[in-house]
């Protein structure tokens, strides 16, 4: 079992050019070869679709709320250029319940039945996303609420631990 | 605006030369303080210029396993590049523009801490 | 009796998806038509289902998530809801063949009209997964269904010509008088019935509601190593018993009194009680295991709260679920459809559904970011892939195979 460490374990950004030789660069003249970001990062790095979407959100308490359907950026105003110098984009919500309609079928929902997770709220991120809230005190949450309020929670034995 | 609307946009040059699609927008958690996290930016965007579809990440993580699926995804998205946000000129509906002279950096992550 | 219980979950993932109501029959079916010629797709699907239900009880135990949160996770929302759609299909067939299943194991011990039973046996599954701990519940049901290991005993107590028996097992390949791609079908059937994916489900989700950490790797792989093969154990055992006493006799086995027949013949009054005891524990447990299975496919998917862990209030959606999964499944077996034939279509449609639930499992047990140094070894990635194929292949099959047969008749 343990032929896993011999590979590629400490794997670490000063050798990654050992992993682009392979790549093709078929594009026609002012294209260079991909170098690494000059920047160093100044904290945990992220790609959105790979590290954020569809992931499980969980309240402070480990329980889950829901998922990451989509994520809302603020600062960026389609069809306006770029000032060289603006401030970038910063994330501001998880967006949840119509949105994952939207993703699954396409086309827009209305900005006010938008379900958002403000990302203020979050206080860690993983293979998770951990809140520092109690669902309880979400929007995100009404509809298990409402349920476990009016069906479920009217059930002799629902608001018991099982045995 | 929202992830899903800039994911798949088609990116350009500035010369209006289609270069691939938006994979993938990078982000780093390294804004101003706030309560719980620091503000989390977009700091860049990742093209591919083969496929738009990528969930698995295998040409820009170090991982090479199950080997067939590393093979066929790295093959997929050969010469996927990211671009700095700097770099950015407009972002429109299903299109991404870049500044004359930008620059395609290597779009490898640093190795991400595992959560405990 | 401890360790016996520290096994409980994998030998009831095992006996849920080896030894359900569909799988008896099929069993027997397979038994008495081609004697023991598919016994080695049974061997074949045991070690799948062992290399799968090891990985995602790997990746449970180690990053905390569960099988369809990895599925939605990997595979985005819209191939996620693909295979969501598939699986809870597959989940629903499969309950409601249990829960008939089980009112048919009523009748073989009372014979009072299974349709009396039906609703009872609907409430009793609803009432155990509402009030019973997880622990309880495969603890009970795990123990009393180990008793079908009854028909292993009645194939030595039969005392058949092992040579011929082992001849038919070396040697595969369709009898004369049955058609190749009939072979063929049953070969897929089941393959798809040893790997259905809501054991996986189960299995992975089991893990989570036992609270499995990194420390219990060593428990996950022995409940797999225990549970899987005693599960392909019994399965193979059935089939040896309708191959010795159903195939001689040209008997056509399309009823749950057709598949104990061997082991009465064998062990009399005694073992039929066992058998009885058996199969209705069996059926029973596959009953929970589904409609838990349904439960919780949902749950992760769309990210809601789950687990019996939790009082049903605090996950509330999830336990809406399965109430209305049991509703549908009495209102389905209230149009007087046969259970049996339900599960036989429910098996080759797992079969198509498995390269999907398979895939993120087998990337995820890849991934540092969930594993760190857990993730698989070079030999595990090698017979992951090898399987990968096989699934591929057996999912391409089976619909092409089920049309052109007409389901093996």
């Amino acid at each position: 079992m343990n032929d896993e460490h011999d590979h590629d374990h400490d794997h670490d950004h000063e050798h990654e050019h050992e992993h682009d030789h392979d790549h093709d660069h078929d594009g026609g003249a002012g294209r260079r070869m991909p170098r690494r970001d000059p920047r160093a990062p100044r904290g945990r790095v992220l790609d959105a679709h790979l590290h954020l979407l569809d992931r499980q959100v969980l309240d402070r308490e480990g329980v889950p709320v829901t998922t990451v359907d989509d994520l809302e950026l603020d600062g960026i105003e389609p069809g306006a250029r770029i000032e060289p110098g603006s401030p970038p984009p910063t994330l501001t919500a998880i967006l949840t319940g119509p949105q994952l309609l939207t993703r699954l079928f396409g086309g827009h929902a209305p900005a006010a039945r938008r379900i958002a997770i403000p990302w203020k709220l979050v206080s860690a991120v993983g293979t998770t996303v951990r809140l520092g809230v109690d669902a309880d005190s979400l929007d995100a949450s009404w509809v298990e609420r409402w349920v476990s309020r009016h069906l479920i929670g009217r059930i002799p034995g629902g608001r018991h631990d099982p045995e | 605006m929202i992830l899903s609307d800039l994911l798949g946009s088609d990116a350009f040059d500035a010369d209006g030369r289609r270069l691939g699609a938006i994979l993938d927008v990078r982000l780093e958690i390294s804004g101003a303080p706030a309560q719980l996290l620091a503000e989390t930016v977009v700091t860049g965007v990742l093209v591919s210029s083969h496929s738009r579809f990528s969930t698995w990440g295998y040409e820009r993580r170090g991982e090479d396993g199950p080997f067939l699926i590393a093979w066929l995804q790295r093959w997929l998205h050969r010469g996927s590049f990211l671009v700095a946000w700097d770099d950015v000129e407009l972002v429109d509906v299903g299109r991404v523009v870049f500044r004359a002279g930008y620059e395609q950096l290597d779009p490898m992550l640093p190795r991400a801490p595992r959560e405990a | 009796m401890k360790n016996l219980f520290a096994v409980a979950l994998g030998v009831l993932t095992a006996i849920g998806g080896f030894v359900d109501i569909g799988d008896l029959v099929t069993n027997a079916v397979v038994g008495s038509r081609f004697g023991l010629g598919l016994a080695w797709v049974v061997l074949v699907g045991v070690v799948g289902i062992c290399i799968y239900a090891q990985m995602s009880g790997r990746v449970a135990a180690v990053s905390g998530r569960a099988t369809f949160e990895i599925i939605r996770e990997r595979l985005g929302p819209r191939a996620g809801l693909a295979n969501l759609a598939a699986s809870f299909l597959i989940n629903l067939l499969t309950v409601t063949a249990e829960v008939g299943g089980v009112a048919l194991a009523l009748q073989l011990a009372t014979s009072v009209d299974p349709g009396w039973w039906i609703p009872v046996a609907a409430f009793g599954v609803w009432i155990v997964i509402w009030r019973a701990r997880f622990e309880l519940l495969e603890n009970v049901t795990g123990l009393l269904g180990l008793t079908l290991i009854v028909f292993a005993v009645a194939l030595f107590m039969l005392s058949p010509d092992w040579g011929e028996l082992a001849g038919q097992a070396l040697q595969p390949g369709p009898p004369a008088d049955e058609p190749v791609a009939t072979y063929w079908f049953y070969a897929v059937a089941l393959f798809g019935a040893a790997m259905t994916p809501y054991e996986v489900f189960f299995f992975s989700s089991g893990a989570i509601e036992e609270k499995w950490t990194e420390k219990d790797l060593a428990k996950s792989r022995l409940n797999v190593l225990v549970g899987f093969p005693l599960g392909g154990l019994l399965s193979i055992a059935i089939a040896g018993c309708a191959a010795v006493v159903l195939l001689p006799a040209a008997i056509d086995v399309t009823s749950l009194s057709q598949v104990v027949l061997p082991v009465a013949e064998a062990g009399g009054k005694i073992a039929l009680s066992f058998v009885i005891v058996g199969i209705l524990a069996a059926t029973f447990g596959a009953a929970l295991e589904t409609t838990l299975s349904s439960g919780y496919t949902l749950a992760q998917y769309f990210g809601w709260s789950w687990g019996k862990f939790r009082k049903p209030a605090k996950a509330a959606r999830f336990h809406l679920s399965m109430i209305v999964c049991l509703l549908i499944a009495v209102a389905i077996l209230a149009t007087g459809v046969d259970p049996i034939l339900v599960t036989e279509y429910s098996v080759v449609f797992s079969a198509v559904a498995l390269p999907l639930t398979y895939l993120p499992i087998l990337i995820i047990a890849n991934d540092r970011e969930y594993m760190g140094d857990r993730v698989n070894g070079r030999g595990m990635n090698f017979v992951g892939q090898v399987y990968l194929v096989i699934i591929l292949a057996a999912a391409l099959a089976a619909i092409p195979l089920l049309i052109i047969t007409g389901a093996g008749a």
